[in-house]
């Protein structure tokens, strides 16, 4: 489980909380002075600080390899500016920050920061979806949004898996009831390779696949990688 | 003598009876009301098809008319034009004016309205009062200016008065009711009365008082060319109006005083009643463009409405368009909506918590999607529920900040509430755990990379149709299968099967949704 501090509570904060903290992370609760005034008081512990202060952040002891970063002060001036700071006080953070436009992504981005979720983007597609794609949408809704059992998940190959050093062609992912999407191949490099293509990949130790499954299958699924 | 009266009212009787199974007769017939219904949407209603060839054989009639007219000042035309003018023309125009008193309303439903009433009360049928009402009735048509308009413009063609034929002017007139523009010139006239009027007796006021002032001063054998009070004041409006022929003008030192003073005058006057004019057409060139809005949605089968033109809508507006979906923008602030205009899309500044504009755009028939996409949770859930109240077949999407809000808007059956916080906030979980995966559904959901996800709908017939999913080469295609989505009766949603087995069987009408390049899906789509 990750330890996660989460900039701003509003309510992109308060969503961002519901889910991580569903799923078991350790969560930090960071506001700042003048956003926590607006701020709903539902129990959670929050820490108020002065965010043009690097004395007061520094006070919150980051560790900057283990913790992740979320970005998410209600005002994007805000928000850009901790990216900002953030970047320049931690160089190998884990910075992800949220976004209301393609512009300020551009800008939060240039700022430092490793991921950003776009508020509109996301959610203008979902819209689009409902009336152009009812089928993606419902497929969409399984793997990401509703809380069940279907997910989208990344497994790094384990030494000495049972599966290493074969080809993907030879492995039966549909069988054990995994959709392999993408692949990292680490002989290729870092990039994301969908597997769309159906090239047949080599799977070594350290590679990366991304799949969509069901939580029992997944779980078996490492199971007999030897996870 | 007895005999007589008897027999009199037997007459009446029996006109009466008559008249009254005439006007039931006319009232149970489906095929007379098609009739008039046609007829008044080819006059009147500016949706007809048809009505742009009716006023265009109108305007060429009248055009026609006026050419005979101007030619026959200088020229001799030929007897058979001067008979075609007289008759044809005098025939068409009459026939029109009769049709549109025939069509301005229904006599027949006052008969019936007025004999339920008498029969209600147990009273003979008052057949005078009756003929009196019809009679009020079509006069208000009568009355009316563009009637008046119509039947002047029928009178030059009465050959005993040569001063008649002035009026054929008014067949120029005439062509207004054929052109939309120029009635919209005539209502920004309407639309400015009180101002120009005011204008209007100021200037008369002017040119009175200085046509006077230049009579006193010169009229008193001065000025040779001012030789009643009617020169003074023709003078006058000549100098106010800029437009300053020459032909009079003063001659003693007090009279050119007077000049300079009008001509002072005149230059404010002038510039006034045009800004009026200029800003009053500005103002109804949007409402012009609405209205033409309105008139363009309505040839279309379906529409979908986004309301509220803020950051989400004009993404989503993108988006429909990209995806050739056709919408109509509404937002209640002006910038916005003229921002939508200017991007190129369908836009009406309107408010859409009210039912009106979405009567005009077709509530009932035409309108499938309303997406309620403004930055506030109350107003989107304010237009939601005027839409479901108006049509509860529409479907309603609703963006929503607050979950409690939220609840609400599914209990007033909104179809889709959308939270943006809530699927931002989804993903943004994603990533604490799977950064790889999170990068894998970023660049899917928001559709940036070649690599898609979509959806195949299969139709009958087609290679998919009746095999199973072992059967089908996905690699060949290059394509992944994620899953496949089937319409089923238990659930008006529809089933998600994912990674259904080889023995699966597909059929027609069931979606598969898969992930591959944009080239790829594109291409297994066009072999349905």
């Amino acid at each position: 489980m990750e330890n996660i501090l989460l900039f701003g509570y509003g309510s992109f904060g308060r969503q961002l909380y519901k889910n991580l903290s569903s799923m078991g992370h350790q969560i930090k609760v960071v506001t700042s002075l003048e956003e926590h005034e607006n701020s709903v008081d539902d129990g959670v512990e929050i820490l108020k600080i002065n965010i043009k202060r690097n004395d007061d952040i520094l006070s919150l002891g980051i560790n900057p390899d283990v913790d992740m970063l979320y970005c998410s002060m209600n005002k994007t001036a805000n928000n850009l500016f901790l990216v900002l700071t953030l970047r320049t006080l931690f160089p190998h953070a884990n910075i992800i920050a949220i976004s209301n436009s393609f512009e300020n992504t551009r800008k939060l981005k240039y700022a430092g920061a490793n991921s950003v979720i776009d508020l509109y983007e996301a959610t203008s597609r979902r819209i689009v979806n409902i009336l152009t794609k009812p089928a993606v949408t419902r497929a969409l809704d399984e793997i990401v949004y509703n809380q069940n059992d279907l997910k989208m998940a990344e497994i790094v190959l384990p030494k000495n898996s049972p599966i290493d050093g074969r080809y993907v062609k030879e492995v039966e992912f549909k069988k054990m009831g995994v959709v392999l999407i993408a692949i990292i191949d680490k002989e290729l490099g870092h990039e994301l390779i969908f597997t769309d293509h159906h090239i047949n990949h080599k799977l070594d130790f350290g590679d990366t696949l991304v799949v969509v499954a069901k939580d029992d299958d997944l779980s078996k699924f490492k199971g007999y990688l030897g996870e | 003598m007895f005999w007589v009266q008897i027999q009199r009212r037997f007459f009446l009787k029996q006109t009466k009876n008559k008249l009254l199974s005439f006007a039931y007769l006319i009232e149970a017939s489906k095929s007379y009301r098609k009739i008039k219904n046609f007829i008044y949407d080819l006059i009147e209603n500016d949706d007809c098809p048809y009505k742009k060839y009716f006023d265009f054989f109108m305007i060429i009639i009248i055009l026609l008319s006026v050419t005979i007219l101007v030619v026959d000042v200088k020229h001799h035309i030929p007897l058979w034009l001067d008979n075609l003018d007289l008759y044809v023309v005098t025939i068409v125009f009459v026939i029109e004016y009769l049709v549109r008193m025939w069509i301005y309303s229904d006599i027949h439903k006052i008969i019936i309205e007025e004999y339920e009433e008498a029969s209600y009360f147990e009273k003979n049928i008052p057949i005078f009062e009756v003929l009196t009402k019809i009679v009020k009735n079509k006069w208000g048509y009568v009355s009316s200016v563009s009637a008046i308009i119509d039947l002047v413009a029928i009178l030059p063609s009465y050959r005993g008065l040569r001063v008649l034929r002035i009026l054929v002017l008014f067949r120029a007139f005439k062509m207004l009711r054929y052109t939309k523009s120029l009635t919209g010139f005539l209502y920004v006239l309407k639309n400015k009365k009180f101002e120009l009027i005011t204008l209007l007796t100021l200037s008369g006021f002017f040119i009175f008082i200085a046509g006077i002032m230049l009579y006193v001063f010169e009229g008193d054998n001065d000025n040779p060319n001012i030789h009643n009070l009617f020169d003074a004041f023709y003078w006058a409006l000549i100098t106010i109006s800029t437009v300053g022929y020459g032909d009079i003008s003063p001659v003693t030192t007090e009279g050119r005083v007077v000049t300079m003073l009008i001509i002072l005058t005149g230059i404010g006057l002038i510039s006034f009643v045009t800004s009026i004019i200029v800003s009053s057409f500005s103002e109804r060139l949007s409402v012009l463009r609405e209205g033409r809005v309105i008139q363009d949605v309505g040839k279309k089968k379906s529409i979908t409405v986004i309301c509220g033109y803020g950051l989400l809508g004009r993404l989503v507006a993108s988006g429909l368009k990209k995806d050739g979906i056709e919408f109509v923008v509404i937002d209640k602030d002006e910038h916005l909506a003229a921002q939508a205009y200017n991007n190129g899309y369908y836009s009406i500044c309107a408010d859409a918590s009210q039912g009106d504009i979405f009567r005009q755009l077709g509530i009932d028939n035409r309108i499938n999607h309303v997406l309620c996409l403004t930055s506030d949770d109350i107003q989107n859930a304010f237009i939601a529920v005027n839409i479901k109240s108006l049509n509860k077949n529409v479907s309603v999407t609703a963006r929503c900040s607050d979950e409690e809000i939220a609840q609400k808007m599914e209990f007033a059956h909104v179809d889709h509430v959308i939270m943006p916080e809530e699927i931002a906030g989804m993903m943004g979980a994603v990533y604490a755990g799977e950064k790889v995966a999170f990068e894998v559904l970023l660049s899917i959901i928001e559709e940036k990379g070649k690599t898609q996800i979509d959806e195949i709908n299969i139709t009958e017939g087609s290679f998919l149709d009746g095999s199973t999913v072992g059967e089908i080469d996905f690699e060949k295609l290059r394509i992944i299968l994620l899953g496949v989505f089937r319409h089923v009766d238990f659930n008006p949603l529809g089933e998600f099967v994912f990674n259904p087995s080889d023995e699966f069987l597909l059929s027609a009408n069931d979606s598969i949704v898969c992930i591959g390049y944009t080239t790829a899906i594109a291409n297994l789509k066009s072999r349905m």
